[in-house]
Formats: structure tokens, C-alpha cells, sequence
């Protein structure tokens, strides 16, 4: 790698010399050691907008009108002003400098939500590919609502939830999709995955996974709906085996469309859902399995299955990143082609543990489209950040607690890390409880949070700071900090809000 | 052209002759071939890349292995992967 931290002498060696196979991005990085968000410009003026994060590819700022019914897309732009004095570095920032639209220039706005519904502020997924972005918007919560129409119990239900895919460059509406009377984890892009072209969304009310497309039109094509079918024609089987049984005496070469009174015949509740069936087969052949003896076999089965058989048949999907309370929680891999169900695992399972240790990278399963989402810091690839998982897994008070903990993170929230260089391990050192690539709101301090050079130890190399530069007057209140880095740029805001609607305050952390 | 060029000892390069176009070498590069046979590669080895990643590997693991060293004592009680046949008992939901 560089022989020399100074910058000019690495660009010379840049220039001679070639980085060792597969590392050129790990090389190319290593400027980032150079080139530090070190200047920061506190309690800039911005307009009144919630601010969600920058795209993946670094081209735009999302962010949301106050009133939680507009998307204001920005454009990052760089600060730029020129100097004829002699001694130019030393000098102030011109007053243009405080202003937020030096940064960052108002593309469009937008008004996803109709009257009734809220945007949601904490749901943004991005296609790095054609430059499209999904947002939601949805009316309010039922809390109590009935299970009616296949819902389930103790779900509670929105009215209408709309998911818009939005081309960025411009701010067209390309398409929308709809759910009614359903309840779709919206917070961080929970119950929301996007796999290159691929949307999975998680109905939690009718317990079901919709797969949608993106098509480069711009269109969300259905693909598919896992949870009561597995495979595409299942329904049709169902619904002409259903004609059967229900009429006997009639012709059975009778078709499926004629009159929709003939479809729903079967008794509510009769049949599990095709998913839940995969998974109770798939614990039940793997309880077969582990016994040859056929008295043994049937032990094992009452034991572990049967006397279980009303929990497992009760599971529901839930897909959530914080399970707090300690019910168990069970962890499934289900092939959507074949249509079987992989494996089954609790969440305290060691086994799954490991394989988290060994591949996290894994499991954030980035896309080939976006290519520096390859390269996230995680503690499977980086050496500093394993040392430092370690260490937490020895301070925990119990094994099994911290297994849950750490697991209860599965699967990964979709697009939830930042690429951002600043956040690698085998770059800097930093306070992970204060921030980290995860985005998320965290407690704010009132002193800087450092970054340290890894390569030269103890060399603090920039601070971000959030909140006023005198810092807080009101030390009681509690405050909540969220960070927004540019992918590429050395560029970095952060917002210091209090629990109460008081207005934010917005740094910009940067290169001077 | 690079046969001119000053050199400590004269006889240094002698032997050289510049790559000709015309004239193609006709040295063939020496072929170096084992000793011995002892990490030669089973003859009918086919290498090709793994489609499924790692973690999906593991994830296969324990379903593929048991399903090996069982499925010849024990009677498999999952039937092959047939095509969907209507069965006339098609009401019990028992498992």
C-alpha cells in the first residue's frame, strides 16, 4: 500500500505503481485518509424539511417537507468561491458559506400523499440502476381492528397504504401500488426488501409476501404472492379441487371461472396456509430424520413436534429488526423457486450465530448494480470490527442473551448501512454507540464524536459535532442526533433534534 | 534498437537479437513437467464455479448431508417431487 501518509507523495505513488489483485477500491480508499469532513458549519439556515439521507450513488439529497405530504429532492453541490488575497486558507468563509443552498441545489418538489395520508419519513428505498427511488405513504393506524377477510389477529391495520416509485432524476410518479386494510412495517424500510429489480413486501395482517418488479418503463409488476400459495398456478389447483369436493354430483370438468360463488366453498381456517405447510413439513421431516429406531422416532416426533404443533402452526411472520420481549423468535430460509423451505432456525441458535460472525456480509445480500455497497465495513471482513464484536460478546452478561441480541437484527433492514468510506473500520476508529453506518436515530452528546486513524494511532483525524457549537444550554432534555453522509464527497450532515416538535439544528461537516 | 545500446562489458549481450516482424521467433518456451504424480487431479475432474454463495451453501448443508447418510436405512416419508394429481380425500387436514 502507501509507503507515505502525505498526500502528494501518494498520488506520485498512485501514479507508478499498482495496488495488489482486488484491492484497487481498498487502495483508492485509503485517500479518504487525506481528505476529512475537518470544518464544520453550525445551526445552518435550511429550509423546514425532514431530512431522510443521500442516494447510494451520492447524485441526491431526499428529504421531506415538514407537513409529511411533499418529497424535496436536492442535488449536493459544493461549496465554491473564489479568493484574491494572499493568504486565502486562512481566511474566513465568505457569509454565502451559511447558507444552505450553497450545498445543495432544490431539484423538485413533490406531493406524494394525498389529504388523509402522511409520508412515511423513514422509508426510502433506492434502484441505483435506473435512478428510482420507492416511497410510502399511508392514513393512520387502526389498533383494534377486526380479523376479517384472512387478516389475523392482533395485527393492526392502516387503510390504505401507497407505495410510489418515483424516477429521481426528474420527480415523475412512474407507478403506484396500493394496500388496503393491511399492515406493512413501513419504519426503516422494514417490511420492505429491494433486491436489484425485486421488491418483496411483507403483508403482516394476511401474512403474506408480495414480489414486485421493477421494469425499466417504470412500471410494478406483480410477480408474485407467497404465504396461502407457494407456487403460481397453487390457487388454480385449490380452486378447481374445491369445485370438486363441493358439488359431487356435478361434471367435474368444470371451469374455474364460472361464477365466483363456486370458488369460496372451503370451510374458513381448513387448510394452513401453503407457507405455514412447508414449514411444519420441513421441522417434521427434520424431526424423522434424526431417528432410525421407529419407537424412538415417534418419541421424538410427540416430543419436539406434536406438543409444539399449535405454537409452530400459530407462528407468524414478522420480519422485525428489534425483537425485545423474549418470545422466542424463529428464523426461516425459504426458496422462492423451488418453493421448500432450506432451513429453520431459533433465534438463539448458536449455529446461526456463527454463520452471522462468519458471513454478515451475506446477509446484506447488496445487488451487482451497486457496486460500492459491495465494500461496507462489516465484522466479517474487517479485523478491527470483529475484535470489537468479540469483545462485546465477552463483556455480555449471558451467552445466550447476547445471541439474541446480536440475531435479532435478521434479516437486515434493506439499504440500512451507509458506503460512506469515513465509516470503515480498517480506516478509523470511532465510537460505535454514537454512530455508526446504521441508520438510525441515536442519543446525542454533547461532545464531538472523534474519529481516529487506525494507521496512525491516536492521530484524531476530524470531529462531527452535533447540536450548536456552544453546545446545548438545556442539558435535561433529551436530545436525538441522526447522521447523513455523502457516499463519496467528504460531506456529512447532522441533525440534533429534541423529542419535542422544537425546530432541528443542522450542521454541514466538510472539507474546507 | 536496443541492441546498440552501451553496456559494462562488451560481451554482454551478444547473443541478443531484437524481435524481428517479419522473422517471428521460432523458440518455443520451455514446458516444465512434474516429477512426479503425486499431485496430479483425479482424470475426470470437471471444475466449475459455485452458483450459490456461502452462506446459502451453509444454509443447504445440514439438509443435504442428512439426506445422504439416511436416505438409504430409513424409509423417506416425503414423497418424490411429484406433478399435482387431485386425490379424492382431499378434505382431512391432518398431518
Amino acid at each position: 500500500m502507501f509507503r507515505s501518509n502525505n498526500v502528494t507523495a501518494r498520488i506520485f505513488e498512485r501514479q507508478i505503481s499498482s495496488p495488489a489483485p482486488g484491492t484497487s477500491v481498498h487502495c483508492a480508499r485509503r485517500f479518504y485518509e487525506n481528505i476529512v469532513p475537518c470544518h464544520t458549519i453550525f445551526d445552518i439556515e435550511c429550509p423546514d424539511i425532514l431530512f431522510r439521507k443521500f442516494s447510494d450513488d451520492g447524485q441526491y439529497l431526499i428529504t421531506f417537507s415538514r407537513n409529511h405530504q411533499d418529497l424535496v429532492v436536492y442535488r449536493p453541490t459544493w461549496l465554491s468561491y473564489s479568493c484574491r488575497e494572499q493568504d486565502c486558507p486562512d481566511h474566513d468563509l465568505p457569509s454565502k458559506a451559511n447558507k444552505f443552498e450553497s450545498f445543495f441545489t432544490q431539484l423538485y418538489s413533490v406531493t406524494l400523499a394525498c389529504s388523509g395520508e402522511l409520508i412515511c419519513k423513514d422509508f426510502f428505498l433506492y434502484s441505483e440502476k435506473n435512478q428510482f427511488g420507492i416511497f410510502a405513504s399511508s392514513t393512520a393506524q387502526i389498533h383494534d381492528a377486526p380479523a376479517v377477510g384472512g387478516a389475523i389477529q392482533g395485527i393492526p391495520s392502516i387503510e390504505k397504504i401507497t407505495f410510489h416509485l418515483v424516477r429521481l432524476e426528474d420527480g415523475v410518479i412512474l407507478d403506484e401500488r396500493v394496500f388496503c386494510n393491511d399492515y406493512i412495517n413501513l419504519a426503516h424500510s422494514m417490511g420492505v426488501f429491494l433486491y436489484d429489480d425485486l421488491v418483496a413486501i411483507v403483508s403482516l395482517r394476511y401474512q403474506r409476501i408480495h414480489i414486485l418488479q421493477i421494469r425499466d418503463s417504470g412500471n410494478l409488476v406483480d410477480v408474485r404472492s407467497i404465504g396461502e400459495y407457494c407456487r403460481e398456478d397453487d390457487e388454480l389447483f385449490l380452486n378447481s379441487s374445491t369445485q370438486c369436493m363441493s358439488i359431487p354430483g356435478r361434471n367435474r370438468n368444470h371451469n374455474v371461472g364460472n361464477g365466483p360463488d363456486h370458488t369460496n366453498q372451503m370451510p374458513e381456517g381448513s387448510f394452513l396456509s401453503g407457507l405455514k405447510q412447508r414449514l411444519l413439513s420441513f421441522i417434521f421431516r427434520g424431526i424423522w430424520n434424526e431417528e432410525d429406531d421407529p419407537t424412538m422416532r415417534m418419541q421424538c416426533l410427540k416430543k419436539k413436534f406434536y406438543f409444539h404443533f399449535q405454537d409452530y402452526a400459530d407462528l407468524v411472520i414478522w420480519k422485525v429488526a428489534r425483537n425485545t420481549d423474549n418470545h422466542p423468535a424463529f428464523f426461516a430460509v425459504y426458496n422462492m423457486e423451488t418453493t421448500e423451505i432450506i432451513s429453520f432456525y431459533q433465534n438463539s441458535a448458536d449455529e446461526l450465530y456463527t454463520l452471522f460472525e462468519l458471513f454478515c456480509d451475506h446477509f446484506h445480500s447488496s445487488s451487482k448494480n451497486s457496486f460500492y455497497m459491495n465494500f461496507l465495513s462489516t465484522h466479517s471482513n474487517n479485523i478491527h470490527a470483529l475484535e470489537q464484536l468479540r469483545c462485546n460478546k465477552n463483556k455480555a452478561s449471558s451467552l445466550p442473551q447476547f445471541v439474541k441480541k446480536m440475531l435479532s437484527t435478521l434479516p437486515f433492514n434493506c439499504q440500512s448501512q451507509s458506503p460512506s468510506p469515513y465509516f470503515d473500520h480498517s480506516l478509523f476508529r470511532y465510537d460505535d454507540k454514537l454512530i455508526s453506518a446504521t441508520d438510525r436515530h441515536r442519543q446525542s452528546t454533547d461532545h464531538p464524536i472523534k474519529f481516529i486513524s487506525r494507521r496512525q494511532p491516536n492521530i484524531l483525524k476530524f470531529k462531527i459535532k452535533p447540536g450548536p457549537e456552544s453546545g446545548n444550554a438545556d442539558t435535561r432534555t433529551k436530545k436525538i442526533s441522526s447522521f447523513l453522509f455523502h457516499p463519496i464527497l467528504p460531506l456529512a450532515i447532522s441533525v440534533q433534534q429534541t423529542l419535542f416538535l422544537q425546530p432541528a439544528v443542522v450542521n454541514i461537516h466538510f472539507r474546507r | 534498437m536496443l541492441g546498440s545500446w552501451p553496456s559494462f562489458d562488451p560481451h554482454n549481450f551478444s547473443q541478443f537479437k531484437p524481435n524481428d516482424p517479419a522473422n517471428p521467433s521460432k523458440m518455443t518456451p520451455v514446458t516444465y513437467r512434474p516429477t512426479h504424480d503425486r499431485t496430479l487431479p483425479p482424470p475426470d475432474q470437471v471444475i466449475a464455479p459455485e452458483a450459490k454463495n456461502i452462506l446459502l451453501r451453509h444454509f443447504y448443508q445440514p439438509a443435504e448431508e442428512k439426506l445422504r447418510s439416511k436416505r438409504a436405512p430409513c424409509d423417506n416419508p416425503s414423497p418424490e417431487r411429484a406433478s399435482k394429481l387431485p386425490r379424492p380425500s382431499a378434505s382431512d387436514n391432518s398431518i
